[in-house]
């Protein structure tokens, strides 16, 4: 049986999540904001403070006598390690470096406080999963609206697991904890439906949770791979802009402006390029996965393991276009920006596959209990 | 992965790494290769013009070999793939002949000529059109000949010995260089070697000019299951293959109390492959002794009220050889009987109905499968025709109400199960076309070419009967309704090639695993002739990594320490202290681990 009960508290639960999504949203934001603001600042500081040693002629010192009279913190800009070229990439090392210490001292407190409003949040997040699960005593992912909760709820946890560790990380709260929330706020506006028993369609089957829960994961990784690919993107332009105003002498570029510093404070697109293929290297074979299980549960279910359902039509294309990402970063002219353009593509596969197959095109998967 | 991420650390590429923070992956520069990992790279370079280009003369064969490189390229396997994607959509957004039949009728009636265009191109059957076809084939070709010749380079490439350590070993990831005074040169060189070979590297011991040095190679795995996971793809399409032509599958409906025994006059539907033959047909049978059905109680939430809970088929199978046997089926829970299994799929409910026309002969007699209409209270067509009737032939038009009320809607059914079981009825008279040579639906009537049996008021009789009444119309024919039986549906299916699908896929994946997840790198040790005043040994450490390997720079670190350590304990008193006994040159060091993720 149902208890509406439970099922209220949950209902209740992932509101109350919401909200404190909303707080941690904004708290991680003006984090952001007011360390671009800060670099900014130093930006201007350094450009006079270079512009004040070359009024001394001190032609030795140059890029790398401003670099120094700014402080670690001017380090990272670009400028500056242009200034510095004789020590190469070497430099770029530096300025991670510095980065993340300036990170640490300038804004613990929004970031943390931030921190651990996300931290909190996703807490009570589990928990509201957890009451539903137990209001209707069976897994929490029969419904579209099920799936979006704890979906997010996985992605919430695997940002926070890597950020614990790794605390810079954390500065991509913003563009985690936004798409979070728009999937919540979809699913508590439209895709809600009240606790249910399960129809006879998912019943007696241990597939629901291997393969439920498989596809579950591919669908978080695939939420995070696309934030690290589309960052990934932004910073690359970033960079590729800098460096040009750098070569054309400009000493200290700017570059979208404060959402220019937001990307400063980031890691390089290079790294961004490799967090993200990790994540989409596990996600592919995570979708790899949700496709031989579901494969094995249509045969279960309806005597065949394959039958072009539309569902099984996307799940399909998501894994060829995962494929084709991963030879495009292989191929030559193709890695980089081309190939996360294809992480893209892939993940609006994923979003396509579960709102517009699950709500309006009919198939046998008639999941989205609307 | 990539297989250029080794020529980014080729000293030669340091344009734009002096001027951005990082190497932009974007800007990565593909400068001839410093060595030989794979067959990959020559399949890799679109920056190099195609051979065969600017060589128009090159006849028959040349033109052939061009076209072949070309569809074996990376780029081709690339857009390739991309088509694929692109080709499945239409697959997803038009019915699907094969999938649902009806559906596909249906819009091609609603959209005429457009409709008609997008048949002709095949869009309804997307999947086994010529244009996927084509592309999916195109893609597997390319596919065997980019296996075939990288088989070979892997299989080279396992017998051979890792290849000679670079000259300078500076720009290389991890580079680490350490002065050991008094140190015994030898016996660092065998230290290295055999560390080395425990953590799995395969080793080669070189003589240098003034130096010696270990060359060593992990990882060549991830080559092997990147192989073993294309293979493996071919095999699925093989076997996949292999299951169309043979496999067989069809459709029955059997009232409880009725059986079914497995030969093909059976069958409501049958399809097969074209190698199929019927004596694969399993010869069992069974009995559907009862079938039962839950629903949602009044009392819930509203909107649930009516929602299945279950379905189950008791059902009495003899199997050929075995006794007979008591089974359930229920959805996901099939039966399965030496190869051939048997799928719950569908269920409805047959109402027993007795008709005897004007003369008083009974025309017909027994359950009725209706077709449910697909609402909640699974309001079910009903037609009966009695060709036997007389003075006219006779059809039984009308609904089976589970639960039924007839208001300004009509008649329909409020729940799907028997809570008021109500028949609501019209009787037609006239020629069935029975005759006529043209096969018909047994469920559907066209009753526009009949009359319908009216009343005094010149209307249709319509006629409502609950279980155990009977009706008798004005010229005399009756309608009894005598009770209600369930049906249920099932697909009986057969594919020999199944499990050899899942071996196959299941393979992939685990080649896929290797491919993705075993770091493939080389390590240099290299240990110099004794120099200076003191007999200073230097050793130098390095790597380089072709995959995604972050642990790379630490692990040439700990392996530099590790072995001046060891130097440490048994060479003379002048080694550098155990706490700090490296230098690291950071500045290299940093930059690889950058640009070699
Ligand atoms: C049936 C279509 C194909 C699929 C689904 C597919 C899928 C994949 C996947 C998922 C990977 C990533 C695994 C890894 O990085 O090790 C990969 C790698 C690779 N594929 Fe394919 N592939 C297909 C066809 C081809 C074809 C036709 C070629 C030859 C032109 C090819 C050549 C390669 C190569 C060389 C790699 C290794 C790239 C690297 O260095 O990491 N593949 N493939």
């Amino acid at each position: 049986m149902i208890d509406q009960q439970l099922a209220e508290i949950s209902n209740l639960a992932i509101v109350v999540t919401i909200v404190l999504y909303v707080l941690a949203l904004i708290g991680f934001s003006a984090d952001l904001a007011s360390t671009s603001q800060k670099r900014s600042d130093e930006r201007l500081a350094a450009r006079e403070a270079h512009e004040a040693a070359r009024a001394k002629q001190s032609v030795t010192a140059g890029a790398a006598g401003a670099t120094g009279t700014a402080g670690p913190a001017g380090t990272d800009s670009p400028a500056a390690a242009a200034g510095a070229a004789p020590a190469g990439a070497g430099e770029d090392a530096g300025a991670t470096g510095a980065r993340s210490s300036a990170a640490s001292s300038s804004s613990m407190t929004a970031q943390t406080f931030a921190f651990i409003l996300a931290v909190a949040a996703t807490v009570l997040h589990i928990f509201g999963v957890a009451t539903r699960a137990a209001a209707t005593q069976r897994v929490p992912w029969t419904n579209m609206y099920e799936f979006a909760t704890t979906s997010t709820a996985v992605v919430m946890v695997a940002f926070l697991i890597f950020s614990i560790k790794r605390a810079e990380l954390r500065i991509l709260g913003t563009f985690v904890i936004g798409p979070v929330l728009l999937v919540l706020l979809l699913a508590q506006t439209l895709w809600i439906v009240p606790a249910a028993e399960l129809t006879p369609s998912l019943q007696n089957s241990h597939w629901l949770y291997i393969h439920i829960s498989v596809a579950i994961m591919s669908t978080a990784l695939s939420i995070l791979g696309a934030v690290v690919a589309s960052l990934q993107l932004l910073q690359a332009r970033h960079e590729r802009a800098l460096v040009e105003r750098v070569s054309d002498d400009d000493q200290f570029p700017e570059h979208w402006g404060r959402f220019g510093h937001v990307l400063d404070r980031l890691p390089s697109s290079t790294v961004l390029e490799a967090l993200s293929f990790r994540i989409h290297s596990v996600a592919f074979v995570g979708w790899t996965f949700t496709l031989i299980f579901g494969a094995i549960w249509g045969r279960d279910a309806w005597g065949r393991y394959w039958g072009w359902d539309p569902k099984e039509v996307w799940t399909f294309i998501i894994w060829v276009v995962y494929a084709a990402y991963l030879h495009a970063r292989a191929t030559g002219g193709f890695r980089g920006s081309r190939a996360a353009g294809l992480a893209l593509v892939g993940f609006l596969a994923v979003v396509f596959n579960y709102t517009i197959v699950n709500t309006i095109i009919n198939g046998l998967h008639s999941y989205s209990g609307l | 992965m990539a297989p250029d991420d080794a020529d980014r650390t080729h000293p030669s590429d340091g344009t734009d790494e002096t001027l951005s923070r990082t190497p932009n992956p974007d800007s990565a520069p593909h400068s001839a290769s410093v060595d030989t990992w794979s067959s990959k790279r020559d399949k890799d370079g679109p920056r190099r013009p195609p051979r065969g280009v600017n060589a128009p003369a090159l006849g028959l064969r040349g033109t052939l070999l061009f076209l072949w490189r070309q569809l074996t390229s990376m780029q081709t396997a690339l857009i390739l793939l991309m088509l694929l994607a692109i080709a499945a959509v239409p697959g997803s957004l038009y019915p699907q002949r094969s999938v649902n039949p009806a559906l596909t009728d249906q819009f091609l009636e609603e959209n005429g000529r457009w409709g008609k265009l997008l048949d002709t191109l095949g869009f309804f059957e997307v999947f086994s059109s010529p244009w996927f076809s084509a592309i999916y084939l195109l893609l597997f070709i390319s596919l065997i000949g980019c296996i075939i010749p990288r088989v070979g380079v892997h299989l080279r490439q396992v017998r051979a010995k890792p290849p000679r350590t670079p000259s300078r070993l500076t720009r290389f990831t991890g580079y680490t260089r350490v002065e050991l005074p008094g140190a015994d040169a030898d016996a660092l060189l065998e230290t290295a070697r055999r560390s080395l070979r425990r953590s799995r590297y395969r080793t080669d011991v070189r003589e240098e000019t003034g130096s010696r040095s270990v060359s060593a190679e992990r990882g060549l795995l991830r080559e092997s299951g990147n192989l073993l996971f294309h293979i493996a793809l071919v095999g699925v399409l093989i076997c996949v293959a292999g299951g169309q032509l043979t496999s067989y599958r069809g459709q029955i409906t059997v009232i409880e109390g009725q059986g079914f025994t497995n030969s093909l006059t059976q069958y409501d539907s049958f399809e097969s492959g074209a190698w199929f033959d019927t004596s694969e047909l399993s010869p069992f049978q069974f009995t559907l002794d009862e079938f039962r059905a839950e629903y949602v109680l009044e009392g819930a939430d509203e909107s649930r009220v009516g929602q299945p809970l279950s379905f189950e088929a008791d059902i009495d199978v003899t199997t050929p050889g075995e006794k007979q046997e008591q089974r359930t089926l229920q959805v996901n829970k099939p039966l399965h009987v030496d190869g051939t299994s048997m799928y719950l799929l569908g269920n409805g409910y047959a109402p027993d109905v007795t008709v005897t026309d004007p003369e008083g002969n009974v025309v017909a007699q027994g359950p009725v499968i209706t077709v449910p209409m697909g609402d909640v209270g699974y309001t079910s067509q009903l037609v009966i025709k009695a060709p036997d009737a007389r003075p006219d032939q006779l059809a039984v038009v009308g609904f089976f109400l589970p639960t039924g009320v007839i208001d300004e809607e009509g008649p329909h059914s409020i729940y799907p199960d028997l809570a008021d079981p109500q028949l609501a009825l019209t009787v037609h008279k006239g020629d069935l076309g029975l005759d006529s040579g043209i096969p018909q639906n047994a469920y559907e009537v066209d009753v526009s070419t009949l009359t319908p049996v009216t009343g005094d008021d010149g209307t249709p009789v319509l006629i409502s009967l609950a279980p155990g009444q009977i009706f008798e119309l004005p010229d005399g024919t009756t309608i009894s309704f005598d009770g209600v039986k369930r049906y249920a549906a099932f697909d009986v299916a057969h594919d020999p090639f199944e499990r050899w699908v899942l071996v196959s896929a299941l393979t992939a994946v685990g080649g896929l695993i290797l491919s993705l997840f075993v770091p493939r790198r080389r390590l240099w040790v290299r240990v110099g002739d004794r120099s200076g005043p003191d007999g200073t040994v230097v050793l130098e450490v390095a790597g380089l990594s072709r995959s995604d390997d972050p642990a790379l720079p630490d692990d040439v670190r700990a392996l530099a320490t590790k072995l001046s350590e060891a130097q440490d304990g048994t060479g003379g008193p002048a080694g550098p202290s155990p706490a700090d006994p490296v230098q690291i040159d950071d500045t290299t060091d940093d930059h690889h681990e950058g640009s070699a993720q």
